[in-house]
């Protein structure tokens, strides 16, 4: 089973799948893909066209099937790998937990936007719109329900593929120094504490390519 | 107990048409509740079935036992799961990751689409000036329906073959590309034609022409709202 990613400390798609994978303890190969300066679009395209006809990344190919978006292969993972349970074992909690998933699948663009995943940027705060606010009142609420009902410390007890879509969101609010409560807080040490993610990390602090759209900076890296 | 969907109004509400065809083209009996959008209350009402203040939600049970879904495709993941017999998803493991890739790329995807050809059913068709990022939309999923009914679809006139969720996801996009005669290819027609077709459209669509409640952000004819006759073919 190969994983086809990108960069580690700007793709946060790529991150979903691939921190799912490890903390899940599912052998695969990665192929890296990296894009930013002073590589070309162009160039990453091609290359990633080797491996794939999706153009785009992340997507994982087992044999013959390539499955592309990020829940997509998040979904095929568990089947084929039910004792890994990637979803809750109750089904009232996985429907609350694919809901949780589905949500930032297409959601929070405000937070997104003014918060793209930066690994390694140094802790700065940032001044988020009303908007993003209300993304991150949202991303705490939901957080914090399903922790109280669950128990913690993942927000269905166990880590799954639910914490896997919110992984590259504890980096950003990490990253810009948002505020948020205790609860939340002890749920982003608790992603943060994976030895997945610290490998990820690891990663990413190693890189050299630059994307100038995902620096906030600009042309300040920092 | 049967199910509860929550929906917004059949007009314009592109996420409610998906869960709600998967249930009827699928025979899961539910009961229905319709929220009209964007009026006076509408937020609050919608607020007191879910937080996410977003429909389409799935009620299934009641007291300790209840489970509120949100979001389409969580929605129709809850329903392949309690109702294994209907077959939401196809049942070969790779037209499965297929369906669910592109149900998923639906989901996300196709903004510019999304905002330039807003669903509305009532619209009589017509023409509108697209983006170069709206066309290019409509040429990806042209080439998502044509891969997956070469692929996956010789059992029927489906993206699979027989209807699944994949469909349903994408039913309004067939609603959108018929209220702005959206030019396709002959195979793409011919698929398009099959939704229509089936009997859960027309029950959809017979309902959102006799609505009364007119939003005015999705009336690009604005003050004009052209409507087809309530008994329209």
């Amino acid at each position: 089973m190969k994983l086809v990613i990108a960069n580690k400390n700007y793709s946060s798609w790529s991150m979903r799948p691939w921190i799912a994978m490890k903390a899940a303890g599912i052998a695969f190969e990665e192929v890296f893909v990296p894009f930013g300066s002073p590589l070309g679009n162009d160039e990453f395209k091609q290359r990633l066209a080797a491996y794939t006809p999706a153009g785009m990344v992340p997507v994982l190919i087992d044999g013959d099937t390539q499955v592309w978006e990020t829940l997509a292969i998040l979904e095929y993972l568990a089947e084929t790998f039910p004792d890994r349970r990637l979803w809750p074992a109750d089904a009232g909690a996985r429907a609350q937990a694919r809901a949780l998933a589905a949500e930032m699948h297409a959601g929070f663009a405000a937070l997104r936007r003014e918060c793209p995943m930066n690994i390694r940027r140094p802790v700065r705060p940032r001044t988020l719109s009303t908007a993003a606010q209300h993304n991150v009142a949202r991303i705490e609420a939901m957080w914090g329900e399903a922790r109280a009902r669950h128990g913690g410390p993942f927000l269905f007890g166990k880590f799954c593929a639910a914490d896997a879509m919110y992984a590259p969101v504890v980096t950003r609010l990490a990253t810009y120094g948002i505020k948020v409560s205790r609860e939340t807080l002890g749920y982003m040490e608790a992603v943060m504490a994976l030895p997945a993610f610290a490998e990820w990390r690891a990663g990413a602090l190693a890189e050299p390519w630059i994307v100038a759209e995902d620096e906030i900076d600009w042309p300040t890296v920092l | 107990m049967t199910l509860r969907l929550i929906i917004g109004n059949k007009n314009y509400s592109s996420w409610s048409l998906r869960p709600w065809i998967a249930m009827k083209a699928a025979d899961i009996a539910f009961d229905e509740t319709v929220i009209s959008l964007y009026v006076e209350g509408s937020e609050a009402a919608i607020r007191a079935h879910s937080p996410a203040g977003k429909v389409p939600i799935l009620i299934d049970g009641q007291g300790d036992r209840e489970v509120r879904v949100w979001e389409s495709l969580a929605i129709l993941e809850y329903l392949a799961e309690k109702f294994p017999a209907a077959q939401l998803w196809p049942s070969d493991p790779a037209a499965r990751a297929l369906a669910r890739a592109i149900s998923t790329e639906m989901h996300a995807g196709f903004v510019p689409l999304r905002q330039q050809c807003g669903m509305n059913m009532w619209r009589p068709p017509a023409k509108r000036d697209l983006s170069e990022d709206a066309n290019a939309n409509i040429a990806r999923v042209q080439a998502l329906w044509t891969d997956a009914r070469t692929r996956f679809g010789a059992g029927g006139p489906f993206l699979f073959g027989r209807f699944c969720a994949a469909d349903a996801m994408y039913a309004p996009i067939v609603s959108r590309f018929e209220t702005y005669a959206i030019d396709v290819s002959a195979p793409v027609a011919a698929y398009m034609q099959a939704v229509i077709a089936l009997p859960a459209w027309q029950e959809w669509r017979r309902a959102a022409l006799r609505e009364t409640w007119v939003i005015r952000k999705f009336e690009y004819d604005w003050p004009d709202v052209k409507r087809l006759a309530a008994d329209a073919a």
